[in-house]
């Protein structure tokens, strides 16, 4: 989708097929006032200093399928590593514009952590607890009564509420401390700022993780394209630009009234499923970031 | 109370918590990976804009994060011996949460915290040679042509270093907010390995300089978790001051 927007913005557009690794090279020199390099593509070769823009969405390398039969030592598992590597490291240290360079892309590895650095841009995050000993877990439950669990980490889970039937099963939390929080009430919306852009997503779901509505027996989530008020969307500016981004999905919660709550910021969002319901131009916006026109 | 984090067999770090004691510092606990694995209690909050810390250690010690006045942070990783037995899949699913976990609480402590922990680093933030080329050369420091090709076989698992040839003599400078110590290298290269320091964001950070391409004093890596016995009584001086500098301003 970015790529067919760059171009009916008239820019040329190179692909990097992960699959064709094998077919691929690139190399860079770089010194304290110089950058430089090539990248090489089925045969066509591309000077780095002619790259303008970087949209990536790489998928883990070690899962690509030219690989599954592959021991981890044999030659193609090298190279293969090793191309991701050059081409990892110079998004890094170019002067380009990149969708999203991986450095601040980690802070969603933590989502306690991340939560920290949401706060001060003016977001609420509902109270959070991480603890192994379930005890902690049940005076928790009892001062706030609804709580959900989900993973600390940035690998996906599916948001659960804590119910009686999970009481009995808690005594495993002492192999591992688990992250709970507050339930908060509210309509999500999910925002994607793309540099000073801003789109607005109202989601509808009787789901508590709307994402997997349709697994969970539920209607599929109601997307809804919808307007920010002005200072929470410059909120949603400040706080992707804070956090080192130039693209990101927000996770909202607004309630009736009271806090806007902030669960997450997600530096690699899937947008594609919220332009396809809403019509919203999201890849338009990232191809002109990427081109320089915004 | 003053807290070092580190691994039971981190020789460097048992040598600063026993020279901080020694400094005056008290009191100085030290508390290692293993015995954050096995602890039997954490409590993480984070409500109204504040995170909160208490966890206890093996025989019993309470930790609070209110109660600490600063933190050695050496911290790599945290062992899962008691998932030893379980599937790979779930060791990996493990290891993240619980680095996500301990990333968190210890960015939010209060206290100074040498260093502060980043998603690059627990202990501070790792970076790519490549980077730190690019952030020396802004620094001011000499810095050699970094070239890298997907054609390279680097086997950084054996040691191999793209910015120091076999047999080359690397000269250490660990720097703790505006102090270096470690070798004696002229004032101008002190200064920029203290930029360095300033603009890889990172307290204290060990920076290995060689006689090579750019000079006597060429950069050739740089580390948040150097050898601290290189410092010797000098660094631990910096850390020192650098607690108490932290705190006022605080």
């Amino acid at each position: 989708m970015v790529i067919e927007a760059a171009q009916r913005l008239g820019t040329r557009c190179i692909l990097f097929n992960q699959r064709a690794f094998a077919a691929a090279s690139m190399a860079f020199e770089l010194s304290a006032d110089h950058l430089s390099g090539w990248i090489e593509i089925e045969g066509m070769g591309y000077p780095l200093d002619a790259i303008h823009g970087v949209y990536t969405r790489l998928m883990d390398y070690r899962l690509l399928p030219e690989l599954k039969n592959e021991p981890d030592n044999a030659e193609l598992h090298d190279y293969c590593a090793a191309l991701h590597d050059v081409l990892t490291h110079w998004c890094e240290v170019s002067p380009a514009r990149v969708v999203n360079r991986v450095s601040p892309m980690a802070t969603n590895s933590s989502k306690p952590y991340q939560a920290q650095l949401i706060q001060p841009y003016g977001f609420s995050v509902p109270e959070t607890l991480i603890t192994n000993d379930p005890d902690t877990v049940m005076e928790f439950r009892s001062r706030h009564g609804r709580i959900v669990y989900k993973s600390a980490s940035g690998i996906r889970s599916i948001v659960q509420m804590f119910e009686d039937k999970d009481v009995e099963r808690l005594p495993a939390i002492r192999s591992c401390p688990t992250q709970f929080q507050a339930y908060v009430e509210g309509e999500d919306v999910r925002v994607h700022v793309v540099n000073e852009e801003v789109f607005a997503t109202r989601i509808a779901s009787a789901a508590i993780d709307y994402r997997y509505a349709r697994q969970q027996g539920m209607e599929p989530a109601q997307l809804t394209a919808t307007d920010l008020p002005a200072d929470l969307a410059e909120k949603c500016v400040r706080l992707t630009r804070g956090l080192g981004l130039a693209f990101a999905g927000i996770d909202l919660r607004i309630p009736c009234d009271g806090p806007v709550f902030c669960f997450e910021v997600n530096p690699c969002p899937g947008f594609s499923y919220f332009e396809a319901n809403t019509g919203q131009p999201i890849a338009l916006a990232v191809a002109r970031y990427l081109t320089g026109q915004t | 109370m003053w807290l070092v984090l580190c691994d039971s067999s981190d020789a460097s770090a048992l040598w600063a918590c026993q020279s901080l004691r020694l400094s005056g510092l008290q009191p100085v606990e030290l508390c290692t990976s293993d015995s954050l694995a096995l602890s039997d209690h954490w409590d993480h909050r984070i409500r109204d804009g504040r995170a909160t810390i208490c966890f206890r250690l093996p025989g019993g010690r309470m930790i609070e994060g209110d109660k600490l006045r600063g933190v050695l942070n050496r911290l790599y990783a945290v062992p899962i011996p008691h998932w030893r037995s379980a599937s790979r899949s779930d060791q990996e699913y493990v290891q993240q949460e619980l680095f996500a976990f301990h990333l968190s609480w210890l960015h939010g402590l209060s206290c100074p915290v040498i260093n502060r922990p980043t998603p690059q680093g627990l202990c501070g933030r790792w970076r790519h040679e490549s980077e730190w080329v690019w952030l020396a050369g802004k620094a001011g420091l000499p810095v050699a042509t970094y070239r890298q090709s997907a054609h390279d076989r680097i086997a950084g698992a054996k040691g191999e270093r793209r910015l120091v040839a076999p047999g080359m003599t690397v000269k250490t400078v660990i720097v703790v907010g505006d102090r270096a110590a470690g070798a004696p290298a002229p004032p101008p290269i002190m200064e920029a390995c203290t930029r360095l320091a300033r603009l890889a964001e990172t307290d204290l950070l060990g920076i290995d300089l060689v006689d090579g391409a750019a000079g006597p004093w060429t950069f050739a890596g740089a580390s948040p978790a150097p050898d601290l016995a290189l410092g010797g009584t000098m660094l631990i001086r910096a850390i020192v001051c650098r607690f108490a500098a932290e705190r006022a301003i605080a």
